[in-house]
């Protein structure tokens, strides 16, 4: 085995972009998000990011950072079980708790590490864990690195979950994992439900927020408020990147739960603890949440729905879930970067999503459209929308 | 044996053609790995058996999938 040969086997499979004359992925960004943004020096609309509320360049959210970095400076360089712990974090954690309404929280460097640290910690080899065939990749490699046996059920279907748990019974503990938005889709799980049937069978939940934070309930808390879930004691998972528009993600629940991530939980305690200006960024977003919620999330309803009716008369096979995300329904994979191709050469930047993202052939373009935008931007994407609708 | 492991594979898979015997797993079906991890869960409760993923890592059709089981049951 030679040098060359190693470096041959290394080959990213480009065909597709090829074949489509478009390549989705690695788009150079030369603004930040506000609304219009620079795509490869090109001035477009934004429906791709996650910036649901849009406050990532909220100028009270930049002050905020600021003023963190002119504190504690630029980064702690150190883990937070060394010298990353500033008061800033603690505070934020504590915040954070009282948010989601569970008894404490531990602030991982992102949620793909949070999830992916988890399972190897609080599972193993005499587990079962029960999941939904849709959730995230941070998920299934989070479980899969705990040896555990995985039995994944049917998207957000009840009864196949039920039967799975009906014949679990020899494991020293079953975990049933779901995400609250499963943002391939816009759909929702039922999760008040699903926790019902893990009192049933003495099973322990574990949900994936990401996209549910900031963005479900009455006042932005997440999916335990939207379904008016009171007392949960399982095990809860978030994006700090997303509705709360900064980076890092989020566990919480127990405080034994949290006390033992915090020391055991390699993910966290080897890694560079989030930065001053990120902690204080989402502090100041929280702040902007507690005052405004109400009318931003009207905004963002509404921009979904103007989106979504714009999709139906352009003739789109689009799914409308109730999370605010438009997906519409590709199939393969050419199809679903012919799709972007379009919405990019008419000045629309989307998501596409090809497997393994997705089950094979079933390709989607999501479209999500931020609070942030103004009603000019959203009127000109539906008329693109429309335009290449009728094309 | 053929018609209870094609059913149980129908009742995992939404969206997908008809099953046969010689259906392909990956190119007919578009079984990923989850996908799998389900036939073969849906496969021990059918035949109330265990059955280890490794024994299932070289099948290609539904046809495979039956001939494994027969030396495993």
């Amino acid at each position: 085995m030679t040098l060359a040969d190693f470096y041959n086997r290394l080959n990213v499979d480009k065909s597709l972009a090829k074949i489509t004359g478009y390549n989705p992925y690695y788009q150079t960004i030369n603004s930040g998000l506000t609304g219009r943004m620079l795509v490869n020096g090109r001035e477009m609309i934004d429906l791709a990011s996650n910036n649901y509320l849009g406050l990532a360049s909220d100028s009270r959210v930049i002050q905020a950072a600021i003023e963190g970095i002119h504190t504690y400076g630029v980064s702690l360089c150190g883990t937070p079980i060394a010298t990353g712990y500033i008061d800033l974090y603690q505070r934020l954690e504590e915040r954070l708790s009282r948010f989601v309404g569970l008894e404490d929280t531990v602030i991982f460097p992102s949620c793909y590490q949070a999830n992916n640290g988890l399972f190897a910690c609080v599972a193993g080899p005499q587990d079962l864990i029960v999941v939904d065939r849709l959730v995230h990749s941070s998920l299934i490699q989070g479980i899969k690195s705990s040896g555990s046996k995985i039995r994944p059920y049917l998207h957000n279907n009840f009864e196949h979950l039920e039967g799975i748990l009906q014949k679990s019974r020899d494991f020293r503990q079953v975990f049933v994992v779901t995400e609250s938005v499963f943002s391939t889709e816009g759909s929702i799980a039922p999760f008040k439900e699903i926790l019902q049937l893990c009192d049933k069978y003495g099973a322990l939940p574990i949900i994936d927020d990401s996209h549910g934070i900031g963005v479900l309930g009455n006042s932005g808390r997440g999916i335990l408020e939207e379904q008016m879930i009171e007392g949960y004691r399982g095990i809860y998972t978030a994006s700090l990147g997303k509705g709360l528009a900064n980076a890092g993600g989020m566990i919480s629940g127990d405080k034994k739960l949290i006390d033992y991530l915090k020391y055991y939980c390699s993910h966290l305690v080897y890694s560079t603890a989030l930065t001053p200006a990120v902690l204080a960024g989402i502090n100041a977003v929280l702040d902007i949440i507690y005052s405004e919620f109400g009318d931003i999330k009207r905004r963002l309803v509404a921009h979904q729905r103007q989106i979504y009716e714009a999709l139906l008369e352009g003739g789109f096979n689009v799914v409308s879930g109730e999370a605010p995300i438009n997906s519409i329904q590709t199939g393969s994979r050419e199809t679903t970067f012919i799709l972007a191709k379009k919405l990019y050469e008419e000045g629309i930047l989307s998501t596409s999503f090809i497997e393994p993202a997705v089950p094979s052939n079933q390709g989607r373009v999501r479209l999500i459209a931020s609070a942030g935008l103004s009603q000019e931007t959203i009127d000109e994407a539906i008329r693109i929308i429309q335009k290449i609708g009728f094309l | 044996m053929e018609s209870r492991v094609i059913s149980t594979i129908q009742s995992v898979l939404d969206k997908r053609p008809i099953i046969t015997l010689e259906s392909r797993l990956i190119e007919d079906l578009l079984v990923d790995s989850l996908d799998k991890l389900m036939i073969l869960s849906a496969l021990e409760d059918e035949f109330a058996i265990t059955i280890s993923e490794d024994d299932f890592a070289d099948i290609f059709t539904v046809n495979d999938m039956v001939e494994k089981l027969k030396e495993v049951i």
